[in-house]
């Protein structure tokens, strides 16, 4: 066979200069998202939320029921159920970011194109917030049943939205550090994990125990728990918007600080491995 | 003389004490075929590396068509890399893979899908466009990657290993390819490889790289005359012609003659000191020698000149340097 390897047809090299095509980190962000959800590997994740979501939301309305649970600790359950799971999601997909590029070796062929690493990680942060927006998106009707009787529904979604965005982008963003900081794949999902079961350990913790001021500190300190009591309080407790926003302060610092960690120190964190396949 | 378009100055790059690079430096003209040779571990795919601005150097500088190592986001515009066992993602199709690379190079969603129908033809893979690269051999994936590095129509085209696994058809079609892109596309082709035969064919200058170094540059002739190995060749003749070979190659005072042993039909001619031969050259002698027996009428089954070819040089250089 012989081939025929001529100039192209088109003028490539001026189009190339002339760089009319759309900008790198959307070109990532779209063939990101392309490959989370064409390859199967987000549907699977959104399949298993949606059915762990179907048991945590029969377990609640049948404890309702049973009025073992008000409407609205039931809708506050499902809901932190949801921002957790979507927030776990982000931060898993974000931590195969990089590091699952190096595995697969296809890491170098991005870096030599004309793209900036910064773009390269902007795309994939977006790709990994698409996961929160879906996981999201699936609970609206599981909270609806629950919710459409007390009138909370669209207060619990503004929040759960709200509160949920920030965490993704604080998470998704440290996974994506971890990924570029971490060589092997499995190291960078075992640390994300690991680090999300740390941040989700106190919001487990019985409610009947005595709380004094390090609870307090360790309460606030954590953006996942003081989040999710943020939820708490104005849709258990009743509380207004504004009452309780120094829970907010946490999950909001989170996301600027690992946001501009990742814009600023992540394209010096994305390189190839030292001295891999050196030859 | 042409353009220059790479060109690297004491390129050095330290991994704490060990020296990966150290003090390479060689250029190459547009339309040139540079082939990069050395052992394993020789500093062939960090050079491909600094050069492609995927590492930074610890000290020296290069040019690529033009922009100085600074200009990283220029020189990676007019470069193509297929790097050393490069991945691809099996979930995509042929035609994804090149429209997705296209585009990050600025082009928009109709010029890289147009490019991307294009390139697939011109590496033989049209009709895998729309497969997926799961089921795609390691020839195909690698005449993809080629496509892949042609995306942005390079000035200069860096092939780490792209033969590397491929049976002799693979490595043909991939060769030819190479080729071709020089040629037609005047592009610079900077070409790492341990195929010495086919860097013989395709390659118009050699790096021999050695533990970071660099052993020896220049085309592939100059290459071999300084490696200065012993010239020899090996003839096959009937049995029968066997001493009337002997005899008509006789007539030559350099060349000294000898019968391989276990294998009565075949002879070993030496230049005994590379220019005492009547010829001029040890290749000039053993040509003469070669007239002389076919001269006298006698079937040539077999003639293979040894010593002068770049894997002798290559292995004598590398051996020594280890030395």
């Amino acid at each position: 066979m012989t081939l025929q390897v001529a100039p192209p047809a088109v003028g490539t090299r001026q189009d190339v200069q002339a760089g009319e095509g759309q900008p790198g980190w959307l070109v990532v962000a779209q063939q990101e998202c392309r490959d989370l959800w064409t390859s199967g590997r987000g549907l699977i994740l959104l399949f298993l939320f949606s059915v762990l979501l179907s048991a945590v939301t029969y377990l609640t309305s049948t404890n309702q029921a049973l009025n073992f649970l008000e409407q609205r600790e039931s809708v506050n359950l499902v809901l932190q159920f949801a921002v957790a799971v979507g927030v776990l999601a982000t931060l898993v997909v974000g931590a195969d970011g990089i590091s699952g590029e190096r595995e697969r070796g296809t890491l170098e062929t991005l870096l030599v194109t004309p793209v900036a690493r910064r773009s390269i990680i902007v795309g994939k942060l977006i790709a990994a917030l698409t996961l929160w927006f879906a996981t999201f998106g699936v609970s609206i009707p599981y909270l609806w049943v629950l919710g459409r009787e007390v009138g909370i529904l669209g207060p619990a979604l503004a929040l759960g939205f709200g509160v949920g965005t920030l965490l993704a982008v604080g998470l998704g963003s440290i996974g994506l550090l971890i990924s570029a900081a971490c060589n092997s794949n499995k190291t960078s999902i075992a640390a994300s994990i690991f680090l999300l079961l740390i941040l989700f350990a106190p919001t487990q913790l019985p409610s009947g125990l005595p709380q004094g001021w390090f609870f307090e500190v360790l309460l606030r300190a954590n953006p996942v728990a003081s989040g999710l009591a943020y939820i708490s309080a104005l849709l258990v407790e009743g509380h207004a918007w504004t009452q309780d926003l120094s829970y907010l302060i946490t999950p909001l610092l989170t996301a600027i600080i690992a946001g501009s960690a990742l814009i600023f120190a992540g394209p010096q964190l994305v390189r190839l491995t030292r001295g891999v396949n050196a030859g | 003389m042409a353009n220059i378009s790479v060109e690297a100055i004491h390129l050095t790059k330290h991994y704490g004490a060990y020296n990966a690079v150290d003090d390479v430096s060689f250029s190459g003209s547009q339309g040139e075929i540079i082939g990069l040779l050395g052992p394993n571990g020789a500093g062939k795919t960090t050079t491909i590396r600094l050069l492609t601005t995927v590492l930074g150097p610890t000290s020296g500088e290069f040019s690529i068509a033009g922009h100085q190592s600074t200009a990283a986001t220029e020189i990676r515009r007019c470069i193509g890399v297929l790097p050393e066992s490069s991945g691809y993602p099996s979930h995509q199709t042929g035609g994804e893979y090149l429209r997705f690379y296209a585009r990050l190079y600025g082009l928009s969603r109709r010029q890289a899908r147009s490019l991307s129908v294009e390139l697939l033809a011109a590496v033989g893979l049209e009709q895998w466009g729309r497969s997926r690269i799961s089921i795609y051999s390691r020839g195909m994936r690698q005449r993809l990657g080629i496509a892949r590095a042609l995306v942005n129509d390079p000035s200069v085209v860096f092939l780490d290993e792209p033969t590397l696994g491929l049976d002799p058809a693979g490595q043909a079609q991939v060769l030819d390819i190479i080729r071709t892109v020089a040629n037609a596309r005047d592009a610079t082709v900077v070409l790492s490889t341990h195929l010495l035969p086919e860097v013989e064919q395709v390659c118009s200058k050699v790096v021999i790289l050695n533990q970071g170094r660099v052993l020896v540059s220049g085309s592939v002739g100059e290459v071999i005359g300084r490696a200065l190995i012993e010239h020899s060749a090996h003839l096959r003749v009937p049995l029968h012609h066997v001493e009337r070979a002997r005899q008509a190659l006789m007539q030559f005072p350099g060349l000294t003659i000898n019968q391989v042993e276990g294998q009565p039909d075949l002879l070993r001619i030496a230049v005994e000191t590379p220019g005492a031969a009547s010829a001029a050259s040890p290749a000039e002698a053993m040509n003469a020698g070669l007239t002389a027996v076919t001269a006298a009428g006698i079937p040539v089954l077999r003639f293979e000149l040894e010593g002068a070819r770049l894997s002798d040089a290559f292995l004598k250089m590398t051996s020594e340097a280890v030395a």
